[in-house]
């Protein structure tokens, strides 16, 4: 094969294994941070970070209903509780997602991508 | 509340599933913290006596539930990486007895291909829905979810997958199972009024049209599960671990191998069932 060839196929395919890669650490973060409380599903979101904190804020800190991903009210017996717990999950999942991304963005080859060691 | 995982397992010639089952029930112990269980036939079993896998059997899981074996054939066209298929024997009608066979107050029920590497739908143990269903499929590479995958017919309702599938012993769930069994035993005339073809009996169709008669024949308003990220039966496994798999995408039309990828921490659909079963000795050790 024309070895110019072969490097734009190489090149294709660490483009291909590239975006595969960032599509499965997107998918890891998002599960990651999917939060099942009081019988409700939460997408922790920046959002749902800041309306939480603003209740906290005015005073509303327990017996609350909040609406979850599924758009149904939930009622948080303790909202404090409540806001460190989507706050921790929020920045493990995120600091994980940030350390693969930069991990991601630093491989030259197919082999570190997929990590074959 | 008493929480477990679930699996039905019956062995044919072709694929072994004992082995994929000791592999997916292994990684879901590990990952959700909870029992796993088996629902299997008295020939499943002396086939793991046989071959030197039941002492990993009776170890990881919590119960062995004896059924009858279905007599029902049913086939489908499996391909074991590239694009060769196969029909093989798929014994698999008899899922709408989970209810009544399930040990657990919450079950988790999979597939023997669908590995668990992850935590996150122990965070569905105490949603507040008596039955959930993965909502969809989503194909690992992106572009090769066909219409089939999508929907049971055009004037169907759409598909959800039976992968997982997450109920609580109530009422609720008993009548849905009920009708999931009722669609299995009038399968030609769900078939006729949605216009799907009934060669191969599928759970997901069936599942999919109980859900949605249960919601009223429209679409729901309920909780799903997450959808099923899937590894297609044309792709390969490259080497897996128990925090890892690493795959080979394949292209659709050509069937090559057309780039790697790693998943880690993450749970996946493993659709070619013997690239799986054929790497179970990597596993050996952790059981």
């Amino acid at each position: 094969m024309d070895e110019k060839l072969k490097k734009a196929l190489d090149f294709s395919n660490l483009k291909k294994t590239l975006t595969a890669r960032r599509e499965h650490i997107r998918e890891k973060l998002e599960s990651r941070l999917i939060y099942g409380h009081a019988g409700g599903i939460f997408n922790i979101d920046h959002t749902l970070i800041t309306f939480v904190q603003m209740l906290i804020d005015q005073g509303r800190k327990t017996q609350v209903p909040v609406i979850d991903s599924n758009k149904n009210p939930i009622l948080i017996p303790d909202l404090e509780k409540f806001r460190d717990e989507i706050f921790d999950r929020y920045f493990q999942a995120l600091g994980e997602y940030f350390t693969e991304y930069e991990k991601i963005k630093s491989s030259r080859t197919v082999e570190k991508l997929v990590e074959y060691e | 509340m008493n929480n477990g995982v679930l699996l039905f397992v019956y062995n044919n010639r072709d694929i072994d599933y004992a082995r994929s089952a000791i592999i997916a029930g292994f990684l879901a112990n590990t990952n959700l913290q909870v029992p796993v269980s088996i629902i299997t036939d008295e020939s499943t079993i002396q086939w793991m006596k046989q071959s030197d896998i039941y002492q990993h059997a009776e170890k990881l899981f919590d119960k062995i539930i004896y059924t009858e074996r279905s007599t029902r054939l049913n086939y489908r066209n499996l391909r074991n990486g590239g694009l060769e298929k196969k029909p093989v024997l798929f014994l698999n009608d008899n899922r709408c007895k989970a209810w009544e066979l399930t040990p657990y107050d919450r079950t988790l029920l999979i597939d023997s291909d669908f590995l668990i590497y992850s935590d996150r739908l122990s965070e569905f143990w105490n949603v507040d829905s008596s039955v959930l269903i993965s909502s969809a499929m989503k194909d690992i590479r992106g572009d090769r979810c066909g219409y089939h995958d999508r929907y049971i017919s055009d004037t169907g309702p759409d598909l959800r997958w039976a992968t997982t599938v997450m109920f609580s012993k109530d009422q609720e769930s008993k009548v849905f199972f009920e009708l999931v069994e009722s669609i299995k035993d009038n399968y030609q005339y769900f078939s006729d009024l949605y216009s799907f073809l009934p060669g191969q009996y599928r759970n997901d169709i069936s599942f999919s049209i109980a859900h949605h008669m249960m919601s009223g024949h429209s679409s729901s308003l309920d909780y799903f599960l997450p959808p099923i990220l899937t590894v297609q039966d044309l792709d390969s496994i490259q080497d897996i671990d128990k925090d890892f798999v690493r795959v080979y995408i394949n292209d659709p039309i050509t069937g090559q191998d057309n780039f790697l990828c790693n998943l880690k921490n993450t749970d996946v659909h493993i659709m070619n069932k013997n690239a799986l079963i054929d790497n179970f000795d990597k596993f050996e050790r952790f059981l």
